[in-house]
């Protein structure tokens, strides 16, 4: 990190936050913060809506500041249900804004195209979407359970799973988000939907960078923290 | 570069006696510094390679890629010489492929010397086309899309499964495409492949 940048603080305005790094306001979005806050600290606004402040601030750090080394020192096992029902409205902003959106892209995208590159693109971005909802629903339906059994409720029944399994399983959906993006903007032909073109890619970017530090998340702070909690409760 | 600036070397040598000799060598001259030592060239990793000189000993190559270790290494930009290091002789036209080449029994100013004068050569001689894939390269690049193994493409071409992956990971980085889905698709546009194939 670049020694002028400036993490960001409990005693910092919200709105002073969003005006640092307008991409929060997607951060806010997904957590279900209204606009409207008016001069309140970012700890108000947390409090008001029942979020842990250090985790929001860890999570804003994460997307702002690009060498920002996330650590789960500063937070508890108390946070790591927030950071599921983090992940967990993370996946429904991407399921329901950013990949209909790149998909309704792709879709008038191979319009443009000749036969080949039309079956090839539509088959390769299929098969992606295929792979990403495979993705979400295996953490939403196996591992995010798992993690709210862990918790309480009592039920210990987890069938010998264990959070460490979920590293393995971890694949890699950004690597054929970014070989869409080179085919789009290297291989396809100069004249195939120039436009339309310098759009999709700007998506997927975006969506690109997000995913990153989506993952960040989950390697640095849930998986670690679930793994110390395990730990202590074996 | 700049004058301040050291060039970083990276050792490709198996035997850690050597390997140690030539560190505590190199560690007298203040313009040179080894930032990596590997005993194989398996372990290369071109997105972590902060080396502008590769120093590499000529036998942990395969013999068939010794005639072309530009390509091995993926012609990188960042890397201004591959410097040989040899125990023994080898035939001209393997050494030909360094920008210089080391010898066991050289002085440490006559060693300083050489990479020196490597980098200038290297600094002379023309740059590969940086992201045109070599022959070889596209002949992998037909076999991955066409679904092959590294095992049966390593069995194919007579080559190591280890030479399979540093190509493998050249073309990858040359095209920006990862994927054996998006290679097919990348094969099949530029015509290496035919459609009909995958049918």
């Amino acid at each position: 990190m670049s020694h002028n940048e400036v993490l960001y603080s409990r005693r910092m305005k919200t709105a002073d936050l969003i005006a640092t790094d307008s991409g929060l306001l997607s951060i806010l979005q997904r957590l279900g913060i209204k606009l409207g806050f008016g001069d309140e600290t970012v700890a108000d606004t947390c409090h008001r809506y029942g979020l842990s402040t250090e985790l929001f601030l860890v999570i804003c750090n994460i997307f702002s500041h690009r060498n920002y080394e996330p650590k789960i020192e500063s937070l508890d096992e108390n946070d790591i249900k927030h950071i599921t029902n983090y992940l967990r409205s993370s996946h429904k902003y991407y399921k329901e804004v950013c990949f209909p959106a790149i998909h309704e892209s792709i879709h008038r995208l191979v319009k443009e195209l000749d036969n080949v590159s039309r079956r090839l693109i539509d088959k390769f971005y299929d098969d992606y979407d295929n792979e990403v909802n495979i993705h979400f629903s295996y953490e939403e339906n196996v591992v995010f359970p798992y993690i709210d059994t862990l918790f309480g409720k009592g039920c210990k029944q987890n069938n010998g799973f264990r959070i460490a399994k979920f590293e393995e399983n971890h694949s890699n959906i950004e690597e054929k988000l970014n070989d869409l993006k080179n085919i789009i903007m290297k291989y396809l032909p100069e004249d195939s939907a120039p436009t339309l073109r310098f759009q999709i890619l700007n998506d997927i970017y975006a969506l690109e960078n997000d995913l990153c530090k989506h993952s960040l998340i989950e390697d640095k702070l849930l998986i670690p923290l679930v793994e110390n909690f395990e730990n202590r409760n074996e | 570069m700049s004058k301040q600036e050291k060039h970083k070397i990276l050792l490709i040598e198996p035997s850690e006696i050597v390997a140690a000799g030539i560190k505590e060598i190199i560690g007298r001259f203040t313009e040179f510094e080894i930032v990596n030592t590997l005993a194989n060239p398996g372990y290369y990793n071109p997105a972590r390679m902060e080396a502008d000189i590769i120093i590499i000993n000529p036998a942990v190559i395969d013999y068939n890629e010794r005639f072309d270790i530009r390509s091995f290494f993926g012609g990188e930009n960042e890397i201004t010489a591959i410097v040989a290091l040899t125990y023994t002789s080898y035939e001209e036209s393997v050494l030909r492929q360094y920008d210089g080449c080391i010898g066991i029994y050289d002085t440490a100013a006559r060693i300083a010397q050489k990479l020196h004068t490597a980098i200038e050569e290297s600094q002379l001689a023309p740059k590969n086309e940086l992201n045109e894939l070599s022959t070889r390269e596209r002949d992998i690049l037909v076999a991955v899309a066409k679904g092959s193994t590294n095992k049966e493409i390593a069995d194919q071409f007579n080559i190591s499964v280890y030479t399979v992956i540093s190509h493998r990971r050249n073309i990858s980085r040359k095209l920006g495409i990862n994927s054996i889905p998006g290679l097919t698709v990348y094969a099949i546009m530029n015509k290496l492949v035919d459609i009909s194939d995958f049918n």
